[in-house]
Formats: structure tokens, sequence, C-alpha cells
């Protein structure tokens, strides 16, 4: 009996049906040759299913965890650059403050702005974990952040803290919103009081660098996309220290229109 | 399930199968960076076109075949060809020694670098991917028989430099 070797490949590949199945079987019991030829086939198989094995070891770049999630710039306009996710830009940021002493923006600066649509699923923030964190419905802030956002007023440069406080307004429904830069991760946000959560409308990473004197002037230094946000939102001017003094009694609780 | 629901779960499932995507990129583009680049490409292109994917699908094979797309259009686009997986000189050492049972993974992937492209994918599908012929046809866009004659080509030429043990191909 013939049977080709095609055949044979797509019995040890389990693609035979059972009609074929069963003839090869008898075959085999029959003939030693083909025995021998299917078990080099199934060898072949075993064989080629270690190749790369060490590729599904190594851990995954965070970049591309970032872009399944939904969260990355297009691989296209970043393939090569320093900065493909936010941990890359963090620590690009980190490289700068340690290696240079320029605090101007650089045009790579601008294009390291990352805004993050917040709607659905969530950022694994790494190193961050008080800061931000994911919920059902998008990131709101953590501990660490809320606290901070919540009693910190906006000329607040004491040392350590875990972010410095920008600019505060009101958005048009009437609830508070306060810009933040993460101090150690060179990141600006923008958060919103939702209820008793400062809810996380946009963050961005600002390779530029962060030292105190600069983003004392957090107007200026504020990365395009949140601006754009903060413009998108703001109703009225943003508040004076009166206000935030008065806004941080209140528990920042939602106001009616003034 | 909220469409929520299903988008959440949709995009754990793609970071789930984030290393198989990555080990199939391998076998696309050797340099691991611009492997990493197609599956960066292809990930996103998948969320873009999520409403694509039926659900009675595999997941694993709809990907595949976007990553494969992608990198198709990679290799138009930059003009990359000729970095695209370069056989490894390092593949002089195939068949010189006795191989015996234990043929180690660096040999299978020097193997598997030097087969013509067709042969390679179909390989990488079926017996790496674990996909069955007709998920890997459908993922390569050929008919079936194309995919089991490229998978049979391609097993004959790793034989002869595997010398798998159990002797000569008749």
């Amino acid at each position: 009996m013939t049977i080709s070797d095609e055949t044979l490949m797509a019995y040890a590949d389990g693609e035979a049906d059972a009609a074929t199945r069963a003839s090869i079987e008898t075959a085999m019991r029959d003939d030693p040759e083909i025995a021998r030829r299917v078990a080099l086939h199934r060898a072949m198989r075993e064989t080629m299913q270690g190749a790369f094995a060490t590729v599904i070891e190594e851990p995954v770049p965070e970049r591309l965890i970032a872009a399944a999630r939904g969260y990355a710039r297009p691989a296209t306009a970043t393939a090569h650059s320093a900065v493909a996710d936010l941990a890359g830009a963090r620590n690009a940021a980190n490289r700068k403050l340690e290696g240079s002493a320029a605090r101007r923006w650089q045009p790579a600066a601008l294009a390291a702005c990352l805004l993050l649509g917040l709607s659905t699923g969530y950022l694994t923030w790494h190193g961050s974990g008080t800061l931000i964190e994911a919920k059902a419905d998008g990131l709101i802030a953590g501990a660490a952040l809320a606290d901070a956002l919540s009693s910190q007023l906006s000329n607040d440069r004491s040392a350590g803290l875990v972010a410095v406080t920008g600019l505060s307004f009101r958005n048009k429904a009437g609830a508070y919103c306060r810009t933040f830069l993460l101090s150690a991760d060179a990141a600006w946000g923008l958060a919103c009081r939702d209820r008793t959560r400062w809810k996380i409308n946009a963050l961005a990473q600002a390779a530029n660098d962060t030292n105190n004197a600069n983003f004392r002037t957090a107007e200026s230094a504020l990365p395009a996309p949140i601006r754009a946000a903060v413009e998108a939102l703001i109703e009225g001017e943003p508040l004076d220290q009166n206000a935030e003094v008065a806004a941080r009694r209140a528990g920042w609780a939602t106001t009616t229109a003034h | 399930m909220s469409t929520n629901e299903g988008l959440e779960n949709i995009q754990e499932q793609i970071v789930a199968l984030l290393p198989r995507l990555r080990r199939f990129a391998r076998n696309l583009v050797r340099n691991p960076h611009d492997a990493d680049d197609v599956v960066q490409i292809a990930v996103e292109r998948a969320l873009l076109r999520q409403d694509q994917w039926r659900s009675d699908a595999r997941l694993d094979s709809w990907l595949f075949k976007i990553l494969r797309n992608a990198w198709i259009d990679e290799v138009r686009s930059r003009g990359r060809q000729a970095k695209i997986f370069m056989p490894e000189e390092h593949g002089e050492h195939v068949g010189e020694a006795s191989m015996e049972r234990e043929i180690d993974r660096w040999t299978a992937e020097t193997a598997l670098t030097r087969l013509p492209e067709d042969q390679r994918l179909a390989v990488s599908l079926v017996l790496i991917e674990g996909l069955s012929y007709k998920d890997a046809a459908e993922v390569l866009e050929v008919p079936i028989g194309t995919l089991t004659s490229r998978l049979a080509r391609g097993r004959e030429a790793l034989q002869g430099m595997l010398r798998l043990p159990e002797g000569d191909v008749s």
C-alpha cells in the first residue's frame, strides 16, 4: 500500500479524517517503514515546538502591553525612537535629568507627549501604584495622588511631594479640576473631582526637565495635550489662591454655577 | 456582556497572546527590536479593527494574520527587505554533530531561518504555533492544499538539515 508523505504528515499533525486515520494505522502495523515515517514527522513536530521557546519566556516589553491595552502611540511614528511608551518616556526623562542641565523644551519633548484615552481599559503604571488606580470606569487618583490633589495648594513646592498641583479650575458642570505633575514620573495630568474621587481625565508624558524652578511656571510647561484638555473643560478663570483655599475647605465639592 | 467588558476582554486576551505574537514575529523578522515593532503595529491595527473579529474565530489566528500583513506592509513601506530575516552565519554547524534525541533549540531555529519564506511561515504556524492546517492557510491567505505542500516541503528541508535520529527520509 502506498501512502503519500503528505498524508502521513497530516496524520502525524492530527489532520487526517477518521477513515484515513484508520487505514494509516493499519498500514503502520503492517509496514514498519510507514510507522518509521510517521515517527519522523512526529519527531519533527516535537523538535520545532522548541524553536524560539526562549521568546515565550522573555518579559514582554511594556510598550507592547500598552499597545494591546490601547495606550500606545502609533508604532509607525515611534518605531525607533527612544520613547516608545510611558515607562520609556519616564526613563528618558530621568536620563535627561541626570545627564543634562538643559531646561528648555526640545522638539522631541513635544513629540513625547502622550495623551491617553482613559475611557476603557487601564494603565499599568509601574512604580507608582498609589498614584494612579484603574477602575471599571477609568483611571482615578490613588491614595497618594488624591491626598496631594485634595490638600495641596498650587503654590506648594515643598520637597518630597509625590505630585505638584498646577492649575485649579471649575469645569462646565461645576466640578473642580486640577492639573498635576507626578514628581517621579515627569508626567502631567488633569484630574476632576467626581464625588469623593479624583478622576484622571488626561495624562501626558513630558520628557523635559522637571526641576522645581521649571514647574513654578506651570502654565508654560504644561504639555500641549494637557493644555488642550484644560481648554476644553475650563469654565471661567482658573482659581486664585483664595478660591483654592475655599474649595479645599469645602472638600472640593461640586458647586453650582456662580 | 457590555461593550466595555468586551473591549477590555479582547485587550487582555491580546496581552495574553503577546508572547506568541512576538515568537511568530521572530520568524518574520530576525532583529528582535524590529520584530517587536511589527507586533506593536499589528496590535494597534487589531484594536482598530476589533469589530471585524468574529468571536467564533480563534483570536490567535486572526492576530497572526494581521501581524503577517503588517509585516508585509512594513517591508514594502520601509524598504527593509534586505534586513528581513537574513540567515545567520552559524548555520554551518547544522548536521555536523550527531543529533541524537536532543536537537537543541538553537539548531532548530537556525534550520528554520534557512527555509524559504513560504515554507518557514507554514512550519512556524503549524509546528510552532500549533494552528490547524485550515487556520494556518487562512493566516497565509492560501488554499489549504498550498499550505499543506509548503509544510511538507519545509519539513523535508528541515529533515535534511536536522537529521532526526529515526534516519533518512525515504
